[in-house]
């Protein structure tokens, strides 16, 4: 018997096909990826295989169970973790355990060992705030707690998006021992190393499956989607280096309590650089990033950004960088054009001006259509695609990303580089954190930290010369291993 | 700058489903329904009457009571405790005994204004029947009521409504709004920008004003339309008040945003305050009848100031010179909840 | 019913971690309580008396030493004509005004009508005051509140409104919190089964409303000094059947709504608005035209406050009130039926 079958199912909302005619099925004990660009209907399957949503047309079963009629069962033998953050905020990490396992009826002594690798890190933190948590250590704790009762089959939708190399690859390993009490998993991932693992995977696009292999057969045959040629750095380097410091740091610390997040970090970045800011979770990048944009107050240190000094002159600042935040931040209830405007006049250009410049990013992003739809109704890429190009609308001289790719697919992440490297030929700088190591190859410098302080900065080529190691995700892994924080 | 971000504001508004909806359904509603709700007319009062004297007089009563529109005559009982006994069931309010040519007036005084309202009435109609003999002594005392002449409560309360949609209106929406923009991380983006405090809560408190323009005009139409009551003083009056209201409660939902981390705990306490400074202006009750402690809020209290002064205008027919002590406080209270407002906002911590 | 333990302990949890909503809770009917039952009344008490006497006879001298005498008016002024009373008034001066003409037989007060109610009532007073009528053959007696205080009246209107609020408003809330924040599918897709969710959900509210409900009786009984004359076994057993109805009730809301938004707004204005107006508890249903009067007839708390009137203030028995009881029970059960069976086991 197999654990999953699905056949013939079709799904719409009003009038959107969200899937149509998918039909696979999955063998008990074996680890099956979904994969596919945003809104192609991943959510929705996995939803339906959990019995949370019906099919319009078609069957479903689970562990031989039907989804419609034998809900019941369905649910006393799998685990879920949904796309989207869904642990209880203002519940510490500890309750937040506790309350899921007995939820599932068992205890958290008695799961300990399914969760103990990702655990482990994040004990430390148990009587904080689940709220009050770095996005990818959320990551790990609602992944605990999809694990803590060992189910029959495990649905995980996007479970490491937000979540550094290094965890992604403890993660991996976990729930490849799974198999080994032949657990089967159903995941879906934007990562080509994730997709690997897989043992098969099925390529979703816009509702319908194109194809169902192997990883390496799938990776193969769709390659101009997942593998798209790598960008050239063909702008030369010394014409970019030559000039002033934009960002200079020096000393750097914030302190909450006794733990110090950013704990005496100095670098500097130069005019049109690309920098990329690098760590794994928790290790202080975003409040780095909030000291340098002016949303908080360093403890101690100087640091200056485009000549303003961020103590003081934190207003003056802000006239001249761009930030595009982690979450999401245009805003979803007004449309394309009216966020370019919205935008613009803030930073007060005129009238005529905005409007030429609009016709050419829309122009530009091929987004002339749809300028007058929504923003909530586009496609991830593409809002994160378009928060960059307005981040940059007013030709800032540097512009701060904080993980702008988070959760996009490989093609459409390629595009959002290729505006990057646009706006640094114009002499715009760029700092910007990821937790892609291709996209650190991509970056001028990069610096990565570690328990708050900066550990290695430098060239991707200079690093990886240093440390001996092939590629980025190899230094990166390196110097991360080294964490000490997680044992204090 | 300022236009574009107030354009986003009315952009967002609009694009809200429910809100367009809810700015122009809740005043006719309100103006609509309410005026026949807070009605603190006492009418429909049950009398029950004990008899003991047997006699044609309690017959001319009953005819009297049931031609007067105050009363309902539930029947005779034979004994006190009978009549009692209905009043306990809730069929009768208020008993009339008869006993030996004289009279016991007995109301349920549990809701005491409808009690005492009762009891009154009905002892004038008792005393108008029967006469009084030390009549020639007493002077006799006439009455004259001044502006609301036909005794309505609807023009009594009219100035009270248009407070009431204006509080809820102009004083929940922001409330909701600067934390709605927390809750969808959106203010740390224009938190990066060089837009200043002042101008983003400008920006913020403008489409509300707007809003309270069109809602004043709107309630000023029904109000004509459907009961005939226009202000006695002047329009342009009633205007300033109402936009000065409009200043006060759109500032004080900014604060309690700015200091609220959840939609939930905003409303909650934003509901509270409301509570408070509803109960305490003297829009249902006299403000003078509280005690001292209670009355010395009034002072601080916007919501006074504003009924005081549009009762004034809109019933007393009153011009400028006799609401301006009213106009000054208002202002002043409005301006410096706005800077509040302004103060509270935090741009980076 | 370990599982339903643990649920309990997380709901106990969201709501003691937010303070502040947990200050406005509990402070909302301590504050109402107070300000009812000594800040607003409508007692007749420091009316501004304006005396209109171009000439003062003994007579009219005599009533005002009266006037002033009494509590209820203060004696703000004397003009010498009726047009400057009338000035005095519209300025917010004064509220009444005496006119003793020169026949100095005749009276006239002059009232400020804005308000009718007041108007009337103290027009009823001055006469009473001036002329110190010989009304041997009337007696008036006050029944179950002789002082005719407003706490009276107000206490089982706080009761029903807080008691309302509180639960219908706070649990439908929770539940939409869970379907906004996405913890409601991983709720739905574990074996826990929904009834379970449900009911724990409800359970720290129930506990909530009844120590609110404590606090309200006790302070009623010990600051306000209103006597509990019914039993109160029974107002207990009548106020948990309300709650239980508001808990449906707020069930009901999580279903529809999708956003805390709607929910919010959905019970502030759909259910509080026509529970504060149309229950009796402000406004009296008796004058109300016929249309609104048959709305109310299906507003529960009307049912309870009328009850809880009768039960704490008129101190009658529990088969007085048999047919409120009922009413509320029925619509109980409804309720809770409705909502039970129209809880969403999948998602939209």
């Amino acid at each position: 018997m197999q654990a999953i079958e699905v056949n013939h199912i079709s799904k719409s909302y009003g009038r959107v096909q969200a899937l149509q005619d998918v039909s696979f099925s999955v063998g008990k004990g074996e680890v099956f990826g979904l994969i596919g660009p945003d809104g192609a209907g991943k959510s929705t399957l996995f939803r339906m295989l959990c019995t949370l949503l019906l099919p319009d047309e078609g069957t479903l079963s689970v562990d031989g169970f039907d989804t419609v009629r034998q809900m019941k069962e369905i649910r006393q033998r799998i685990g879920y973790m949904p796309g989207r953050f869904s642990l209880y905020e203002d519940l510490t990490v500890e309750e937040n355990l506790i309350f899921f396992a007995t939820l599932y009826g068992t205890t958290v002594e008695a799961g300990y060992d399914s969760v103990r690798t990702i655990y482990s890190q994040i004990e430390r933190f148990k009587d904080r705030k689940a709220g009050a948590l770095s996005g990818g250590m959320k990551q790990k704790l609602a992944l605990c707690c999809a694990l803590i009762h060992s189910p029959s089959i495990l649905f995980l939708d996007e479970p490491t998006t937000g979540v550094d190399p290094v965890s992604r690859m403890e993660l991996w390993e976990t729930l490849l021992s799974l198999k080994e009490r032949n657990i089967t998993i159903v995941a879906s991932t934007p990562y080509l190393d994730e997709v690997r693992r897989c043992e098969r995977v099925a390529f979703l696009d816009y509702g319908k499956i194109r194809g169902i292999g192997t990883s390496e057969v799938i990776l193969e045959k769709f390659k101009d989607v997942f593998n798209p040629p790598g960008i050239d750095k063909e702008t030369s380097d010394s014409s970019r280096q030559a000039e002033q410091n934009v960002i200079e740091v020096e000393h750097l610390v914030k302190a909450f309590g006794t733990f110090r997040a950013v704990d005496d970090i100095s670098f500097s970045v130069k005019r049109g650089e690309i920098f990329g800011f690098l760590g794994a979770n928790g290790a202080g990048k975003t409040t780095a990033m909030h000291m340098l944009t002016g949303l908080n107050q360093p403890t101690s240190g100087t640091g200056r950004v485009a000549g303003y000094d961020i103590r003081t002159e934190y207003e003056q600042i802000k006239r001249h960088i761009g930030y595009m935040s982690q979450r999401f931040s245009l805003y979803e209830d007004l449309t394309v054009s009216e966020n370019i405007e919205l935008f613009a006049g803030i930073y007060g250009m005129d009238d005529r001006k905005i409007r030429t410049k609009r016709e050419e990013l829309l122009r530009r992003l091929k987004f002339e259509e749809h300028k007058d739809d929504l923003v909530s109704s586009l496609p991830l890429g593409w809002k994160q695609k378009l928060a960059f190009s307005v981040s940059i609308f007013h030709e800032p001289d540097v512009v701060f990303l904080d993980e702008p790719t988070g959760g996009v697919d490989p093609s459409t992440r390629r595009q959002f580089w290729e505006l990057i490297y646009d706006a640094a030929a114009r002499g715009i700088t760029i700092f910007v954190t990821t937790h892609y190591m291709d996209e650190a190859e991509y970056c001028d410098r990069v610096s990565i930290m570690v328990d708050g302080k900066i550990a290695a900065i430098g060239t991707p080529n200079e690093l990886k010369q240093r440390f001996q190691l092939p590629d980025m995700n190899h230094v990166f892994t390196y110097l991360a291993r080294q964490a000490k924080r997680s044992e204090q | 700058m300022i236009n574009y971000l107030i354009r986003k504001e009315l952009l967002q508004i609009r694009r809200n489903g429910f809100l367009p909806k809810l700015v122009v359904v809740f005043p006719i509603v309100i103006m609509c329904v309410m005026p026949w709700v807070m009605n603190m007319e006492v009418k429909n009062i049950g009398v029950c009457i004990v008899d003991t004297d047997r006699n044609t007089e309690s017959q001319r009563l009953v005819h009297r009571l049931e031609a007067s529109n105050c009363f309902v005559f539930k029947g005779q009982q034979p004994t006190y405790e009978a009549a009692l006994a209905e009043v306990e069931h809730g069929k009768a309010d208020v008993i009339l005994e008869i006993r030996n040519g004289k009279y016991l007036i007995a109301a349920n005084a549990v809701n005491g204004t409808k009690g005492a309202m009762g009891s009154a009435y009905l002892s004038q109609i008792v005393a108008t029947q029967t006469p009084v003999p030390s009549a020639k002594t007493t002077p006799t005392a006439e009455t004259l009521i001044l502006y609301n002449k036909h005794q309505s409560y609807k023009l009594f309360m009219i100035p009270a409504l248009l407070a009431i949609v204006m509080m809820m209106l102009t004083g929940f929406l922001p409330t909701l709004n600067i934390v709605g923009e927390k809750e969808a991380g959106t203010i740390e983006q224009i938190n990066v920008t060089p837009v200043s405090k002042r101008t983003f809560i400008l920006a913020k408190l403008i489409p509300y004003w707007g809003m309270a323009l069109f809602v004043v005009t709107v309630c000023l139409l029904l109000a004509w339309g459907i009961y005939g009551i226009t202000p006695a003083g002047s329009l342009l009056l009633v205007y300033i008040l109402a936009m000065l209201l409009a200043v006060f409660f759109s500032s004080f939902g900014l604060v309690v945003s700015n200091y609220s981390d959840t939609m939930q705990q905003a409303i909650l306490v934003m509901w509270f305050f409301v509570v408070c400074i509803m109960l305490l202006s003297g829009l249902f009750t006299p403000t003078r009848s509280m005690p001292t402690w209670a009355y010395m809020t009034t002072y601080i209290n916007p919501m006074h100031y504003f009924i005081d002064a549009i009762r004034t205008v809109f019933i007393r027919g009153g011009d400028f010179a006799t609401i301006a002590h009213e106009v000054y406080a208002l202002l002043a209270i409005g301006l410096l909840m706005a800077l509040w407002a302004v103060q509270s906002y935090k741009k980076n911590s | 019913m370990k599982q339903f333990y643990s649920f309990v302990i997380k709901e106990t949890r969201h709501i003691l971690r937010d303070k502040r909503t947990m200050l406005i809770l509990f402070g909302m009917p301590v504050v109402l309580m107070l300000l009812f039952g000594f800040a607003i009344t409508n007692d007749v008490k420091n009316v501004r008396t304006i005396i209109v006497a171009p000439y003062l006879s003994p007579q009219a001298q005599l009533a005002v030493e009266r006037l002033s005498a009494s509590e209820y008016f203060t004696i703000t002024a004397t003009v010498p004509a009726t047009r400057d009373a009338e000035q005095l008034i519209r300025r917010q001066q004064a509220d009444i005004a005496i006119v003793f003409t020169h026949q100095h037989q005749n009276i006239q007060i002059v009232t400020d009508g804005t308000d009718p109610n007041m108007a009337q009532q103290w027009t009823n007073y001055a006469q009473q005051v001036i002329m110190n009528p010989s009304t041997t053959l009337i007696n008036t007696k006050m029944l179950y509140n002789p002082q005719m205080k407003s706490a009276y009246n107000f206490v089982p209107a706080i009761m029903g409104m807080l008691l309302m609020l509180i639960c219908a408003m706070m649990t439908s809330i929770s539940v939409v919190r869970e379907k906004e924040k996405g913890t409601m599918e991983v709720l739905l897709a574990s074996p826990v089964r929904p009834l379970t969710v449900i009911l724990a959900k409800a359970v720290p509210y129930l506990v909530m409303a009844i120590c609110i409900l404590v606090t309200i009786l006790l302070m009623a009984r010990h600051v306000l000094g209103v006597p509990l004359a019914g039993s109160l076994f029974w107002i207990i057993i009548v106020s948990i059947i309300y709650i239980t109805l508001a808990l449906s009730l707020g069930l009901l809301i999580s279903n529809i709504a999708q956003t805390q938004m709607t929910a919010l707004l959905l019970s502030a204005m759909v259910l509080i608005m026509p529970v504060v107006m149309l229950s009796g508890m402000l406004f009296p249903l008796e004058s109300m035209p016929q249309v609104l009067q048959c709305v109310a007839t299906i507003i529960p708390p009307r049912y309870y406050i009328e009850a809880m009137r009768k039960l704490m203030i008129m101190g009658v028995g529990i088969h007085e009130v048999s047919r409120e009881v009922s009413v509320l029970t029925i619509m109980t059960a409804l309720l809770l039926t409705v909502a039970l069976a129209k809880f969403k086991k999948r998602l939209e």
